[in-house]
């Protein structure tokens, strides 16, 4: 035991003095970025800065980038084949066609900068004869004496600190700020968890009924009607009428039918005397359609008398005629309903002003 | 109680029926037609002479063109007739003439013997199959055949449309000759449609404004014979004259009878002021109608000789006024923008024709007698000077084209605006005055 105690004691005591005395833990000294330099003189640094470009950029530089491709040397756009560009190379930049070719087409040489703007279109080569600033970097112009004003002096370098510092622990001590936060819906949450499958079904209806369709008119319901006008009238008191139609009634567009075949005969003479005067013409139909002769009659006028008169009726009953040709089209159905007519010819939409 | 209630339930069940149920005939009101012209078919009038055969033919054709120029008709071709007219008193075909939608028909015989000239004639309805009035029948010489074609057209048109008619009608004017500054000027008179063109005054003077007695055997002009503006009265039928305003140092002019051709109504300037003057034709004895400082002319009678339309600037510009038979505080009826000149009141009394202009253009157009309903009808260069036909219905004026080379015309436009047309005249022509309708 005692000798074990001192074994592992001596053996301590050895690595404690190598760690102190042999540099074990000597520290490294940081690796600072050095940089190369070296002396030149005035002349040397003169010579580097005087040309404008790298000389082995200027002549490379335009031709590559700024020379277009050969189908685009011509003035009109002309669309390169493939098969002549074998080689992708940038197109030049001044073309600004945000859509890039599908395949970039680049100069055999190498070019120092890629081409900054995508290839543009073939087809939106406008410009051919406008050459584009070809150099990569701006060109220094050319200076017959140095700027007689001092330059001022750069900055120094930014010196590195060696000074460690400790980095920074969080203050236990210090206030802690909670940042406000709006109020918001608490998280949608159940007791349990329910499936798709599992949910109810809606109950919104999945598909609407078919609208009924309009009940047609049928010759039972003037019958009602009349039975009903005939029962009301004598719970009333009144004399049923006794001129009425029996029948169904002519539809608004039966009826517009009607209106515009006779108005298009109605020839009005605008700058007459007849035009003021407002006729209502009655007459008989036959089955046909047909105007029964000589039922047409003047029933009523306003607006004028005489000759005005005359005319106005004459017009009116030419346009009746007229039109009828083999008879106006009416459903024979409702013959009853058409078989007296009274047209009412009032010309005041028509009147000069 | 329980009564009523029953009635009423019984009325609410009824109501959807009651609108099936239809009392007495089935009632339409048309109000809008068409605007355009009626075809009609007049085929040569029957010669019932060989002597008429050259006539039957003429007649029928300025009774077509004068139904035509309306523009209220219009003439199915001759080529498509189906029926010919052989015999004037042959029963009329009615469904040829309506297969090619021919609305009217005229039928007429001519009969000549000797120097005398004989037409009759007869309307159809076509679609009505009935004829439009009754045959008439006129009589004179051969060489009046145009006139009494122009009264047969006059009888069709009337039947047709229920107007006056104007076709028997002339009109005086100024017949221009040569350049336009050295324009000889002198009175002419001729039918409505331009033709049997009769020259009244030489070219030796200046003549204006040359307007028609209301029954149209006198016209009033203005001559500068004297140097002077003169008014002169003409009578047509032996074309002597006589001057009718002569006053020292005084201008007189814009003549126009009253509708009983007795007062003649004028424009007198004197010492730098122009007003309005009436006249006794029997006695010579004129009176002032209006004292304004202002230009006061170009004064028209109503038709029933109340009313005396005329132009005045007294406002700051040219307007329309109207005042009393007698004088009086005239009533401005023209207030649109513009000069408002030359007014003529209608035969039919209702409307006002005037001359206007505006924008540098002029124009033609009819107002009511109070002013309202203003209608512009032409639009040119030079429109001015409207007259009036006897019925009321359409203006005749002069037109006047642009540059040194520019002549005059008349022209004539219905009342609707619609069928302006020139009519033809030898030279240049201005200033027209229409007759009334030939007795």
């Amino acid at each position: 035991m005692q000798k074990s105690t001192y074994i592992s004691a001596g053996g301590h005591a050895l690595l404690l003095g190598y760690a102190l005395f042999g540099g074990l833990f000597e520290a490294e000294p940081l690796e600072l970025p050095s940089m190369d330099i070296s002396v030149i003189s005035e002349a040397e640094f003169a010579a580097l800065t005087a040309p404008a470009q790298p000389p082995d950029v200027e002549p490379i530089a335009p031709e590559p980038v700024l020379s277009a491709p050969e189908p685009e040397t011509e003035p009109t756009p002309v669309v390169p084949e493939p098969e002549q560009i074998p080689d992708p190379r940038p197109e030049p930049p001044a073309i600004v066609e945000p859509e890039p070719i599908p395949e970039p087409v680049i100069e055999p040489e190498p070019v120092p900068e890629p081409a900054p703007e995508p290839a543009p279109e073939p087809e939106a080569v406008v410009i051919p004869d406008a050459a584009p600033d070809t150099s990569l970097r701006p060109k220094p112009r050319p200076a017959d004496r140095v700027a007689p004003e001092a330059v001022a002096a750069p900055e120094p370098d930014v010196a590195i600190d060696n000074t460690a510092q400790e980095a920074t622990q969080p203050d236990e001590n210090a206030e802690q700020v909670v940042e406000e936060q709006s109020q918001t819906a608490p998280e949608e949450a159940a007791t349990e968890i329910v499936t798709e499958a599992e949910q109810p079904a809606a109950s919104a209806p999945t598909s609407t009924v078919r609208p009924k369709s309009r009940p047609r008119e049928t010759a039972s319901a003037p019958d009602t009607s009349a039975a009903v006008n005939a029962a009301l009238a004598e719970a009333l008191g009144e004399p049923a009428a006794s001129d009425e139609t029996s029948g169904p009634t002519l539809t608004a567009g039966e009826t517009n039918a009607l209106r515009l075949a006779v108005q298009n005969c109605w020839v009005v003479d605008v700058g007459s005397q007849a035009a003021n005067v407002t006729v209502v013409i009655g007459m008989s139909m036959d089955v046909r359609g047909k105007v029964t002769p000589g039922s047409l009659r003047l029933v009523s006028s306003t607006g004028g008398e005489g000759s005005a008169v005359e005319t106005a009726f004459q017009s009116a009953r030419r346009a009746v005629l007229r039109c009828q040709k083999e008879g106006y089209e009416l459903p024979d159905d409702k013959y009853e309903q058409w078989k007296e007519i009274e047209m009412t010819f009032n010309p005041k939409d028509m009147r000069i002003r | 109680m329980t009564l009523r209630i029953c009635i009423a339930v019984l009325a609410m069940c009824a109501l959807p029926f009651a609108s099936l149920a239809q009392s007495g005939p089935l009632r339409i009101e048309i109000t809008e037609g068409v605007v355009e012209p009626m075809p009609f078919a007049a085929p040569n009038f029957v010669a019932e002479s060989s002597a008429a055969n050259d006539f039957a033919e003429r007649l029928a054709r300025v009774v077509v063109s004068d139904l035509a120029g309306t523009g209220l008709f219009r003439e199915v071709p001759r080529t498509a007739y189906i029926s010919q007219l052989t015999s004037f008193d042959a029963p009329v075909q009615y469904a040829d003439w309506k297969a090619i939608n021919a609305q009217a028909l005229v039928t007429g015989a001519v009969n000549v013997s000797g120097s005398n000239l004989s037409v009759k004639f007869r309307v159809y309805d076509v679609f009505s199959g009935a004829e439009l009035g009754s045959g008439l029948q006129f009589a004179g010489t051969t060489q009046g055949w145009r006139r009494m074609a122009h009264k047969v057209a006059d009888q069709v048109y009337a039947r047709i449309t229920g107007e006056d008619p104007y076709f028997d009608s002339r009109v005086v004017y100024v017949s221009e000759q040569g350049p336009k500054d050295k324009r000889r000027k002198r009175l002419a008179i001729m039918d409505y449609d331009g033709a049997n063109v009769q020259y009244l005054t030489g070219s030796e003077h200046l003549v204006l404004a040359p307007r028609f007695s209301p029954t149209g055997d006198r016209v009033l002009y203005t001559s500068y014979e004297t140097g002077f503006p003169r008014i002169y009265v003409l009578d047509v039928g032996n074309v002597q004259r006589r001057v009718l305003e002569s006053q020292e140092g005084s201008m007189s002019f814009a003549p126009r009878f009253s509708p009983d051709g007795r007062t003649v109504v004028y424009s007198l300037a004197r010492g730098g002021n122009t007003d309005i003057y009436r006249m006794d034709i029997a006695s010579g004895s004129s009176s002032r109608l209006t004292s304004a400082p202002s230009i006061e002319t170009a004064p028209s009678y109503s038709p029933d000789g109340s009313r005396i339309v005329f132009e005045s600037d007294r406002s700051g510009s040219q307007q329309i006024y109207i005042m009393g038979a007698n004088g009086g505080e005239p009533k401005r009826i023209s207030f649109g923008k513009g000069r408002y000149g030359t007014p003529v009141w209608s035969p039919r009394g209702d409307l006002i024709a005037f001359t206007k202009q505006s924008k540098g253009r002029f124009h033609i157009g009819v107002m009511r007698t109070d002013g309202s309903e203003e209608r512009l009808l032409t639009a040119s260069f030079l429109d001015e000077g409207p007259t009036w036909s006897p019925n009321g219905r359409v203006i005749m004026f002069t037109r006047e084209t642009q540059g040194a080379t520019g002549s005059a015309s008349l022209y004539s436009v219905d009342i609707s605006g619609r069928n302006l047309k020139r009519i033809p005249t030898e030279g240049g022509a201005s200033d027209p005055s229409w007759s009334p309708l030939q007795r």
